[in-house]
């Protein structure tokens, strides 16, 4: 007993900080404008991934842009599409679960992100299906995997659900 | 022509993963205080007061809203900048501009945060678009192992490499009084054996999250003379923007080759005569928020050729005694209160030149040192110091 | 919790609704610390005395706005004071911690040179009046939060 309470004692000197905690989402309804807007309607109808095309440099810009950031000049409305295949140029995955600001809970487990390189030369950001890192590399070939209902579609770039491992060999007998 | 700048006054505190003990205001008056009493001067000699912090990293919006007292601003012109990673570049650049164009003779600026207030990786997860970045976003860790995959890959590096890096920058921090994580690593695998975070990026292998701030005084050439008898001149300043969301988080995809650092290092470079940065420039103190990311940064810098990186580490030329030193503070993946970050590297790299480093001054002399910046909109900012000019 | 897009009428523009949730914790530091303890504790409003311009600020400071001194001298207000101006709010936020209509003072504490921000209650909007008396009534369950003074009241 007295070894508890003299415990007690050395514990009421040690000073103690108040903090106030603040745990409130906050909320916003973010407009796409226009060129983004196209962007999210090429997707949630046609399952098409599009870019807009600079009249002066002739650059595909995705995300889609009013105005070339290479030529400051106004992009007109130029639109092309861009193909859904290409390959991993950078990825990684999380190994520890973050916490997402976003949907208000930590990501999911292993979450594998990546660049990709569209076979057009456009870079794309994406998750990728594959969780398993030993069959992760740079340059796998990938495909976007899309929501296949038409309902469930609308929300832009998270219409396409991840970018899936394609074998060449397979995707080439399958043409043929 | 611009007006001369000396750094006349360097304040910083000691940082912390936690300091319960002071409110948010409280801590950078800590800062404050030091670079007064460094500069021997009062806060009424201050003329205009401009300060550096990331925008909801903490619990609150406007924080320099509520510190005014706290921070000598009271009254007296000054606003707050937050360019991303760069926040306290952008603020030192600010400082000089202002001094420069000859509108203030003596100028304070100030970088803080204080991260135990929130959680740093959501933050910048939020500060992305949420129609781009949203389910690709993964904070700035993720971009930072994704740089350090394309370097594996390319460069030769191996994961030594990074791990000598990392045991550099901890003997270095354990001599600096202020660095925050003092580990005493002894070996390479030590660091090989830490944990990962995101792959291949382990805990050992990227910047804390710390609690700190640091304040620079500025003066006009004819009061600087008069502070102080070792002004540290600011030669040149370089910011270079870039679109952060183009194609993603930061913008550049391919992450290795850096449109800003190419086009900040040629401006800067070429405006100063400098040919051969590592026989130019003595010293740098370069923002690292990790060890891969260090050997990337002595390629963009042109400290060595494309591809060496890991060269420079491997032969000890870039260690506190090495021909090249950098980082002598610890650098960032030691210490990393975000917003007053890349002003401790300016203020670390005009120690230096003073040769106030005390336990972590390099052994040669110092006359001439870089600072960097990264991060943000304005993802790169450069700073060249000079004893002389 | 899940986001919401929503295509505007006729438009090819969408709306987004999205939530940005970062839980935080504001450490108080030492001064605030004390200054919420004492109102837990012993339900006494304390501020920190200026020993060079002789300003008494309440909330406690740590540090002087105008001559910059280290403010460490301690000094106990009273908890009655007198009402410097009022707004009524009728709006209701969910960050507000009472139902509206919301009352809303700045009260210079007797013996403080500041003014101190809080709510009033059991008041009649309509007889608010600048100059009237107000004190403080504390709640029973307290936090050390600036809130264990439910509100100030008019001093009948």
């Amino acid at each position: 007993m007295a070894k508890a309470s003299s415990k007690k004692k050395a514990e009421e000197k040690k000073p103690e900080y108040i903090h106030v905690t603040f745990n409130r989402p906050r909320q916003y309804s973010w407009s796409t404008g226009r060129y983004l807007g196209h962007f999210y309607a090429e997707a949630k109808e046609n399952k098409r991934i599009v870019g807009n095309r600079c009249p002066k440099c002739k650059d595909i810009w995705l995300p889609p842009t009013p105005v070339c950031p290479k030529c400051k000049v106004d992009m007109g409305w130029d639109w092309a599409e861009l193909p859904q295949t290409g390959e991993v140029y950078q990825y990684t995955y999380l190994v520890m679960p973050l916490w997402d600001p976003h949907y208000g809970e930590k990501w999911a487990n292993p979450y594998p992100s990546a660049i990709i390189l569209l076979d057009n030369g456009v870079f794309y950001r994406h998750r990728l299906e594959e969780t398993d890192k030993d069959k992760l590399r740079a340059g796998i070939r990938v495909q976007a995997v899309w929501k296949e209902d038409y309902e469930e579609r609308g929300h832009g770039m998270a219409d396409i659900l991840y970018f899936k491992t394609i074998d060449e060999q397979e995707a080439k007998r399958c043409l043929q | 022509m611009p007006n001369r700048v000396a750094i006349v006054g360097i304040g910083q505190t000691y940082h912390k993963s936690k300091r319960p003990d002071v409110s948010q205001p409280e801590m950078v008056a800590e800062a404050v205080r030091a670079a007064l009493a460094d500069a021997q001067l009062s806060i009424q000699d201050v003329e205009a007061v401009f300060s550096a912090n990331m925008e909801t990293f903490e619990a609150i919006y406007l924080p320099d809203h509520g510190m005014a007292a706290e921070v000598g601003a009271f009254g007296k012109p000054g606003f707050k900048v937050n360019t991303g990673g760069t926040t306290g570049g952008s603020v030192v650049a600010e400082g000089f501009y202002m001094v420069a164009s000859g509108l203030f003779d003596i100028a304070m600026v100030i970088g803080f945060e204080k991260q135990d207030c929130g959680d740093t990786t959501a933050a910048i997860t939020a500060a992305v678009t949420p129609i781009w970045g949203k389910g690709a976003a993964t904070g700035a860790i993720g971009e930072f192992a994704k740089q350090a995959l394309s370097y594996i890959e390319t460069s030769g590096a191996t994961e030594e490499h990074a791990a000598m890096i990392r045991l550099k920058a901890d003997r270095n921090a354990c001599r600096n009084p202020y660095a925050h994580l003092k580990l005493g690593l002894k070996s390479v695998d030590e660091i090989l054996q830490s944990a990962y975070l995101v792959w291949p990026l382990r805990i050992l292998d990227f910047c804390p999250q710390s609690c700190g701030a640091c304040a620079l005084i500025f003066a006009s050439e004819q009061r600087a003379k008069k502070i102080t008898k070792k002004p540290v001149w600011i030669a040149d300043v370089e910011v270079v923007h870039q679109e952060p969301f183009r194609a993603g988080v930061f913008g550049d995809p391919t992450g290795k080759e850096t449109y800003t650092q190419h086009v900040a290092c040629e401006r800067l470079y070429k405006r100063n005569g400098i040919s051969n940065p590592r026989k130019d420039i003595d010293m740098a103190e370069i923002y690292e928020p990790s060890n891969w990311e260090e050997m990337n940064l002595y390629e963009h810098f042109h400290f060595c050729e494309k591809g060496e990186g890991w060269k420079l580490i491997e032969k000890g030329i870039t260690e506190i005694e090495g021909e090249f030193p950098v980082n002598c503070s610890g650098g960032v993946i030691a210490t990393n209160p975000i917003g007053a970050t890349p002003v401790i590297r300016v203020a670390e790299a005009a120690l230096q030149i003073r040769g106030d480093a005390g336990e972590h001054q390099a052994p040669k002399d110092i006359k001439t040192a870089i600072a960097t910046a990264l991060g943000g909109p304005n993802w790169t900012v450069l700073v060249l110091l000079k004893r002389s000019l | 919790m899940s986001t919401v897009t929503e295509k505007l009428e006729g438009m090819d523009v969408w709306l987004y609704h999205g939530q940005i949730y970062i839980p935080n914790t504001y450490s108080a530091g030492a001064v605030g610390s004390k200054f919420l303890i004492e109102l837990r504790d012993r339900k006494r409003i304390v501020g920190t005395r200026c020993p060079t311009c002789n300003r008494v600020y309440v909330p406690a400071r740590s540090i002087c706005k105008d001559c910059y001194s280290q403010l460490d001298e301690w000094v106990e207000v009273s908890n009655k004071g007198t009402l410097l101006t009022y707004t009524v709010c009728n709006q209701q936020n969910a960050i507000q911690p009472v139902e509206a209509p919301i009352v809303y003072g700045i009260i210079q504490l007797d013996g403080a040179d500041t003014g101190f921000v809080h709510l009033l209650g059991e008041v009649d909007p309509e007889q608010l009046k600048v100059g009237m008396r107000v004190q403080a009534v504390f709640k029973k369950e307290r936090e050390a939060s600036i809130l264990d003074i439910k509100y100030f009241k008019p001093l009948v």
